[in-house]
C-alpha cells in the first residue's frame, strides 16, 4: 500500500495544479475524499489475478461508409 | 373513471371498447403531472401540445380499426435525458442545460411514437444522471425528486421523477435509463416494477452519455407484464448506435411451466439494512413456494472497484468539456462541482485492466446464472434517505452493492418489484437478475411474484 499511497501524493499534486486555483478548502477536501477513495478502489483491482489473455471486454467496429 | 393506477394493459382494454378515449386519458395524465407532479419535483416540462396530436392521432386511428399495438394511445413520461425535438427542452436535470433544445428525438422515443404511445412529460432526474459524485438528494434543479410515500423521503435516482410519476399514478410507465442503480433505486424508494434491461438491448442513441459501455434504457412501470410490453415496443437494432444489439426481442407473457430456481448470493442480505434484510428474507420464504432458492458464493473478486472504475473513467471523458470550462460549478449539488476534478487521476491502465477484468466477470457470472433462472436480493440495500441526509452510495465507494456492480458491469437485465414496507411506511425492493438476454424469464419469474403479492397494488399516501 505504500506505493498507492506515494501514488495519491502525486496524483494530488497533479490535480492541485490543474484545477487548485478554481477551489477552495472545503472544495479540495472533497476532492481529495474522492481520490483517495479511488485509490483504493485501483489497489483491489491491481490485486486481482487476469489471464494474460484477457483481452479488454470492449468492442471496436471498423467503420466504412456505405453508398 | 378514474385512470390513475391502471396497467397498460386495463387502459388499453378500456380504449379499444370505447370506455375511455385516448385524449381524455391525456388530459387526465397532465392534470395529475402538473398538479401532484408539481410536488414532487417529479417533472421537467410537460409536453401538453405533442401528447394531444398523439392523442388525437390516436384516437382517431383507433377509432378507424388501425391498432399500432398494446401501447397505442397510452401516456407515458420520459426521462430529461432523452432527446425530444419540437422546441421540448432536454435539460438532464442539469441548471447549464435548463433551456437545451435538440432537433431531434431519441430512438426510444420514435419507436414509441411508432407504437402509438403519447409523450406527456419529460421527466426530472439527478443532474448528469448522477454521474457527477452526488450524495444527497437535492442535486437536480428541478429540487430533489420526492417518493409518492412520504413528503420527507428521496424518490431515490437518477430516473427520480420516472420512479414518482409512476409510483404516483401520474402516468402508466416512464422511461429511464441506468447506468448503475438509476432505474432500480426508483423503482425501490416509489414502489414500482423497474426494469434495467440487458446493455444493447435498446438503443442509447439521443440519451445522455454517462458511461458509454454502462448506459442502459428502459422502462418502470406498476407491474412486470407492462415493462415487458414496453421492452417489446424500445428494443432493438439501430443503425445509430452500434452497440444496440441485432439479437431480436419480443415480448412473452407465458409462464414456464416449470418451478423457478433461484440464487441468492452470500453476504448480499447481511449487507443490507435491517428493516431490507428482514423484509426481503420473508420474500426469500415467498419465492420457495415458486421453486428453489440456494445460497451460492461468488469468486472473491474486486467488482464494486472495477464498476466504479469504469463509470469514472468514462464519466470523466463524458463531461469533459464541462469539467474543463468549469461549467460544472453551476450545478446543484456542491460535491457535483468538484468530485469530477478527481478523476483525471484513473490512469489508463487501470481503466483497461478493469475492462478486462469485465470480460473475466462476464464469464465468470454467466457460468454462475447458467444454473438458474436469476439471482435474487435487494433492490437496494437500504430503504429511501430523507430529503435533507447524505447517503452513502454505492456508486462513491460508500455503500455494498455487489449485485448492481456485476449486473451493470456484466450487462445483466434485472427487473426490480416492490417487496414490503419499512415500519414508517417506506417501499423496499426485491430484485431477480438473470443471464444475458433473459428478460424473458426475469420478467416471468417477477410476474409470478406479482402474481403471489400484492405489494405493487399499494397506493401511496400522496398519490
Amino acid at each position: 500500500m505504500a506505493a498507492i499511497a506515494d501514488e495519491v501524493e502525486l496524483l494530488w499534486a497533479l490535480i492541485r495544479q490543474r484545477y487548485g486555483a478554481r477551489l477552495d478548502e472545503a472544495q479540495l477536501k472533497i476532492v481529495r475524499e474522492t481520490l483517495e477513495g479511488l485509490a483504493r478502489d485501483v489497489a483491489a483491482l491491481r490485486g486481482a489475478k487476469i489471464p494474460d489473455d484477457a483481452e479488454p471486454a470492449q468492442p471496436f467496429i471498423p467503420f466504412r461508409a456505405e453508398p | 373513471m378514474s385512470v390513475a393506477f391502471r396497467t397498460i394493459r386495463e387502459l388499453g382494454a378500456d380504449l379499444r371498447a370505447g370506455r375511455l378515449s385516448p385524449v381524455a386519458l391525456a388530459e387526465a395524465c397532465l392534470h395529475r403531472l402538473d398538479t401532484i407532479g408539481g410536488k414532487l419535483n417529479a417533472v421537467v416540462t410537460l409536453t401538453r401540445e405533442r401528447a394531444l396530436e398523439q392523442a388525437r392521432r390516436a384516437e382517431a386511428e383507433l377509432k378507424a380499426g388501425r391498432d399500432r399495438g398494446p401501447l397505442h394511445g397510452i401516456p407515458y413520461g420520459a426521462k430529461d435525458l432523452l432527446a425530444t425535438s419540437g422546441g421540448i427542452p432536454t435539460t438532464w436535470g442539469a441548471a447549464p442545460f435548463r433551456d437545451r433544445c435538440f432537433t431531434y428525438d431519441a430512438t426510444v422515443i420514435r419507436h414509441l411514437e411508432e407504437a402509438g404511445a403519447v409523450l406527456v412529460a419529460k421527466l426530472a432526474m439527478v443532474e448528469f444522471a448522477g454521474g457527477m459524485g452526488y450524495r444527497q438528494p437535492n442535486a437536480s434543479f428541478t429540487g430533489p425528486g420526492i417518493s409518492p410515500w412520504s413528503p420527507d423521503a428521496w424518490s431515490g435516482g437518477s430516473s427520480s421523477g420516472s420512479g414518482s410519476a409512476v409510483g404516483a399514478g401520474l402516468v402508466p410507465f416512464a422511461i429511464g435509463s441506468e447506468t448503475w442503480g438509476s432505474i432500480l433505486s426508483p423503482a425501490a424508494y416509489c414502489g414500482v416494477t423497474g426494469l434495467r434491461p440487458t446493455y444493447g438491448r435498446v438503443s442509447r442513441h439521443g440519451a445522455m452519455a454517462l458511461c458509454w459501455t454502462l448506459d442502459k434504457l428502459g422502462p418502470l412501470a406498476l407491474t412486470a407484464d407492462d415493462c415487458g410490453l414496453v421492452l417489446d415496443a424500445i428494443a432493438g437494432a439501430d443503425p445509430a448506435d452500434a452497440t444496440a444489439a441485432v439479437r431480436h426481442y419480443r415480448y412473452e407473457d407465458r409462464e414456464p411451466g416449470r418451478p423457478f430456481r433461484f440464487a441468492v448470493v452470500r453476504g448480499t442480505l447481511e449487507a443490507a439494512q435491517p428493516a431490507v434484510r428482514e423484509t426481503v428474507g420473508r420474500a426469500l420464504d415467498t419465492l420457495r413456494t415458486l421453486g428453489s432458492v440456494e445460497e451460492i458464493a461468488l469468486p472473491d473478486l474486486p467488482y464494486e472497484a472495477m464498476t466504479r472504475v469504469i463509470l469514472w473513467a468514462e464519466g470523466a471523458s463524458a463531461v469533459e468539456s464541462l469539467t474543463e470550462s468549469g461549467a460544472i460549478a453551476q450545478l446543484t449539488a456542491p460535491e457535483d462541482r468538484v468530485t469530477p476534478y478527481a478523476r483525471d487521476a484513473i490512469l489508463a491502465k487501470d481503466y483497461v485492466r478493469a475492462l478486462r477484468l469485465r470480460g473475466v466477470v462476464a464469464r465468470e457470472i454467466d457460468r454462475v446464472l447458467s444454473r438458474f433462472d436469476a439471482i435474487v436480493g435487494p433492490s437496494r440495500a437500504a430503504v429511501g434517505p430523507r430529503l435533507g441526509e447524505e447517503f452513502r452510495s454505492p456508486i462513491r465507494g460508500g455503500a455494498a452493492d455487489v449485485l448492481g456492480a456485476i449486473g451493470n458491469a456484466a450487462g445483466l437485465p434485472s427487473v426490480g418489484v416492490p417487496c414490503g414496507f419499512t415500519p414508517e411506511g417506506l417501499p423496499i425492493g426485491l430484485q431477480f437478475m438473470g443471464r444475458a438476454w433473459d428478460e424473458n424469464i426475469v420478467l416471468a419469474a417477477a410476474r409470478a411474484w406479482q402474481a403471489r403479492t400484492d405489494f405493487h397494488r399499494r397506493r401511496p399516501p400522496l398519490a
